[in-house]
């Protein structure tokens, strides 16, 4: 699947939200993998990761470096990670959940700490990651990438470049052309953002008045989308659309008439980060796997492969131009002092954001 | 006789009437129009299933080298077939549990078996989750195909209410008479239920396994909640390949799999056809 | 007639059992679990109190919930119908086929169900989309007649505008027919196949039309199968929350996609029991009128 250049795919929190999903991938492993050690056993470890998030020959390079042979599973969106989790740990060893998700993964004890003198490579991260309002001290995650939210868009069915989330939420002009990530966090922190607020601790009225506004807008928008919002673009189903850095980055190589911004008023960021789930089988091996991803090496093959933002300043140190000056991998960094990561702010808020959707949807 | 028919479709020859041969005609080409455009564009030269851009065998390629698409295609059909087995039993005892028997709690037992039909996918997906953490850990680590079993149970709880429904609407149109002769003849339980029963459940028998095998084979909500690491089935496979979109190899996957459907079905009509042969002519 | 348990106490243990254990040990236990979370009460992120509050099923029987049940119904019972208007005269051509025929009618049938549910939803999706094949052949048909105008020496016709065919509530009735459909045809057939023949044929021979036939003879024979066939037609369509979500518009949502969000979104796990029961609750309303149904004839 994660074949050559193409980035980090359609979906991320794609369709199988809605679904459940998760690829659960091949091994044998599973509890017993425990006891492979000092023994003549082969050493396993189980990667929970997210789809085509991984470089091509990354698990073969740390299985010759170290012996550990890895698989890699796949779910689909934090959600059903978090809920999977609920359940207890079925014998995962690293998993890769975005930042709301470390604070409340964390918060909900799932999560092992990190022993720091097992990951010398830390060091490589730029200094702004070294630390995260999320995860303080970064005891539990290490930074694995991020990405921004912004606006796809089709050249020539737009007039200039739309550069404000306006066109999504609080205007006519692409009536009935638009598509908007169904995800009830994301659209009302962009509300808040669009509205000249900051994404994270939204207030009530601020809260009623962006409710009454996707009310309004809601009969010029043609899909509440699953993070399919490329395909809608591709297929000229709609015109303008939200959507992840990298799912746009994905269908510019393939149709250069779709083009991609993020609005003047700032946008929403995520990180995806690397934690050792609680219940780990291979705490050790997990430290070590954790490690070799943060090696400037090997975490270039996963760049080149994946194309999305690296935390890592060893690996863009060692990046080419065309990656380090990408767009739409890295935006500009007037856009970055104006975005924010979203926080974790309990699950109360979580719940209010739903039944706003629920309530926006039934409208 | 069926040359005679050939020419005038009898009186009660719905099938070669022509409103009927449309209606049915209509209703195949809506259900297959989409799945031949899917099968037609697995072998289209793009990675966006749009327009035709040429011929390629490549996503055929790329899916036979998928060792986890083929491991879980493998899982799939074998808790499909344990799916089917056990859950046509049990539907079947429970039809004629409830056809053939007066006893208290019996409107109960009846609501209770409507409610797997009735509860939600999530909702039952969520309670497979907590039972099998909770209530009754399934081992990890068991080997194959012994480390399916939690998926196949979670399946069967879903499946056979929709055989036992199947299978009492078959046998409504029973007539008791005949079992209670069977029995006045000195038929045993067993072969009454064996000699008469059975053969009169046998098209609601073969339609609640043609239900069973399908839902099995299409879950994911529930599978995915009662799924390990060492566990994955076609579906889950599937829907980690489609958030990537909808590449041509998910279509190659699929076709695949109508293919060795098709191929299974027609080699055991071909067999059934045979052995009803030998019974005609001994 | 029934026989009573105690007139074959063995016969009645070697019958019942199996499926009764199998039913409390694998389906009532665990879903007890979630009927107990739904008087519960979260406490922390991981941890519901079982409190035995109300609150949940106050809280789903707001305004907001119950409009969302009313139009699922809604949505629901348009596809049974529409189903059994299908359904029916295709069980009747494979009740009435040759064996041979009907295997592979049968076959045909259900064929497309082993192909997977999402991978259907996204064929269907290229047949009906903009740049889809139905489009496509009305602009063909379009630009024919354009031509055929200009032939004659009128204005040509303007350029065709594609159809929009999804992301509508008709676009999420059309696929839920699409996946159901197999659940009706399958019982319908049962239903009729080995139906008491002589009775049609003598109201064919009494001088009934077909069609007054099959409604007056053939229907109330059938009705059992119907009935079962719209059961597990319309239950399915009720709870499901894929088809709405990836063909459905912004006001599409149905009272599953709700329910999903509970318990993975929103992490409300006793509300999403909550509403999940109170789904069940109004199905076996349902359930318990089609067993009205279905009693009458019997009675006769």
């Amino acid at each position: 699947m994660a074949k050559g250049k193409y980035l980090r795919g359609a979906s991320r929190r794609s369709i199988l939200q809605q679904f459940g999903a998760a690829a659960v991938g091949i091994s044998f492993s599973g509890g017993l993998a425990a006891c492979g050690k000092g023994g003549g056993e082969a050493r396993k470890l189980n990667f929970y990761n997210w789809d085509t998030y991984i470089g091509e020959t990354t698990l073969d390079d740390f299985k010759a470096a170290s012996g550990v042979e890895v698989t890699m599973t796949k779910f689909a969106n934090n959600d059903e990670l978090f809920a999977q989790f609920r359940g207890g740990n079925k014998g995962y060893d690293v998993i890769v959940p975005s930042n709301e998700y470390v604070t409340r993964m964390s918060q909900a004890g799932l999560l092992m700490e990190l022993d720091r003198a097992k990951i010398p490579n830390f060091s490589n991260l730029s200094p702004e990651f070294q630390d995260a309002p999320f995860d303080p001290a970064r005891r539990y995650s290490m930074p694995y990438t991020w990405l921004t939210l912004g606006i796809g868009y089709r050249k020539n069915k737009v007039q200039g470049v739309p550069d404000s989330w306006r066109w999504l939420f609080d205007s006519n002009r692409y009536s009935g052309r638009i598509a908007v990530l169904g995800e009830s966090a994301d659209l009302i922190r962009l509300c808040a953002k669009y509205k000249g607020h900051s994404l994270n601790n939204i207030s009530e009225t601020v809260l009623s008045e962006i409710e009454q506004m996707l009310i309004r807008q809601k009969p010029h928008i043609k899909a509440f989308h699953e993070d399919d919002g490329q395909d809608l673009l591709v297929s000229g189903e709609v015109d303008i659309v939200m959507e992840y850095c990298g799912d746009i980055a994905q269908v510019i190589a393939d149709d250069p008439e779709i083009g991609w911004v993020i609005p003047n008023e700032g946008t929403l960021i995520n990180q995806d980060c690397l934690c050792i789930p609680v219940g780990a089988p291979n705490p050790d091996d997990a430290h070590a796997f954790i490690n070799y991803l943060l090696d400037a090496e090997a975490g270039k093959k996963i760049s080149e492969a994946i194309q999305y933002p690296t935390p890592n300043a060893a690996v863009r140190a060692l990046m080419p131009d065309a990656y380090k000056n990408n767009p739409v991998i890295f935006a500009s960094a007037e856009i970055m002092a104006k975005s924010e990561y979203g926080a974790f702010e309990g699950d109360e808020r979580s719940r209010r954001f739903e039944e706003m959707f629920t309530r926006i949807s039934a409208a | 006789m069926s040359r005679v028919a050939r020419e005038k479709p009898g009186p009660l020859e719905y099938h070669r009437r022509w409103p009927l041969q449309l209606i049915v005609g209509a209703t195949f080409f809506f259900l297959y129009f989409p799945l031949i455009i899917l099968m037609v564009f697995s072998f289209n030269d793009s990675r966006r299933n749009i327009v035709w851009q040429g011929f390629t065998f490549d996503y055929y390629e790329k899916v036979f080298k998928n060792a986890e698409l083929i491991e879980a295609f493998g899982n799939s059909l074998t808790i499909a077939f344990f799916c089917t087995i056990i859950s046509v039993i049990l539907g079947a005892l429970t039809a004629v549990m409830l056809w053939r028997f007066r006893f208290p709690g019996k409107t109960a037992v009846e609501g209770a078996m409507a409610l797997p039909i009735v509860v939600p996918e999530i909702c039952m997906g969520v309670a497979m989750l907590v039972f099998f953490a909770k209530i009754m850990p399934w081992p990890s680590g068991m080997p194959w195909p012994l480390n399916l079993g939690a998926i196949i149970i979670a399946h069967v709880s879903f499946a056979f209410p929709f055989v036992a429904t199947v299978v009492r609407a078959r046998l409504a149109s029973f007539n008791r008479e005949l079992e209670e002769a069977a029995k006045d003849l000195g038929a045993s339980e067993w072969r009454t239920f064996w000699d008469v029963l059975v053969p009169h459940m046998q098209p609601g028998l073969i339609a609640g396994a043609l239900l069973a095998f399908t839902l099995s084979l299409d879950d994911f909500v529930i599978t995915f909640f009662t799924a390990g690491p060492d566990t994955i089935t076609f579906p889950v496979k599937v829907y980690s390949m489609l958030r990537f979109s909808v590449t041509p190899e998910v279509n190659a996957a699929s076709t695949i799999l109508i293919v060795v459907t098709v191929a299974l079905t027609a080699i055991g009509l071909h067999l059934q056809n045979q052995s009803e042969n030998k019974k005609l002519k001994p | 007639m029934e026989q009573t348990w105690r007139q074959a106490r063995g016969a009645f243990a070697a019958i019942a059992a199996p499926p009764l254990v199998w039913l409390l040990l694998f389906f009532l236990v665990p879903l007890g679990v979630i009927w107990a979370y739904s008087f519960g009460e979260n406490v922390g992120p991981i941890t519901i109190d079982l409190t035995g509050t109300f609150a949940n099923y106050m809280r789903a029987l707001e305004p907001l919930y119950l409009g969302i049940f009313g139009k699922s119904v809604i949505v629901a019972g348009v596809t049974t119908l529409l189903c059994l208007l299908v359904g029916f005269p295709v069980a009747l051509a494979i009740a009435f086929a040759s064996p041979r025929m009907k295997a592979w009618l049968l076959l045909l049938i259900m064929l497309p169900f082993w192909t997977n549910l999402l991978i259907r939803t996204f064929a269907l999706i290229a047949v009906l989309r903009e740049q889809g094949y139905v489009n496509f052949g009305i602009e063909w048909f379009w630009n024919l007649a354009s031509s055929a105008r200009e032939l004659v020496g009128m204005a040509p016709l303007g350029d065709y505008e594609p159809l929009t065919l999804l992301y509508n509530n008709a676009a999420v009735i059309v696929g839920l027919v699409y996946v159901h459909l197999p659940f009706m045809v399958l019982p319908l057939y049962s239903a009729l196949d080995r139906m008491d023949r002589s009775l049609m044929e003598a109201s064919l021979d009494l001088g009934a039309g077909h069609l007054r036939t099959i409604l007056l003879v053939v229907v109330p024979l059938a009705a059992p199968g119907i009935a079962s066939g719209v059961l597990i037609t319309f239950i399915p369509a009720l709870g499901s929350y894929l088809t709405p979500d990836l063909l459905g518009g912004t006001d599409s949502q149905m009272i599953a996609n709700v329910i999903e969000r509970q318990f993975k979104k929103a992490n409300d796990w006793p509300f999403g029991a909550a509403l999940s029961f109170l789904l069940m609750y109004l199905t076996f309303f349902a359930i318990a009128a089609q067993a009205l149904i279905q009693r009458k004839p019997g009675r006769r």
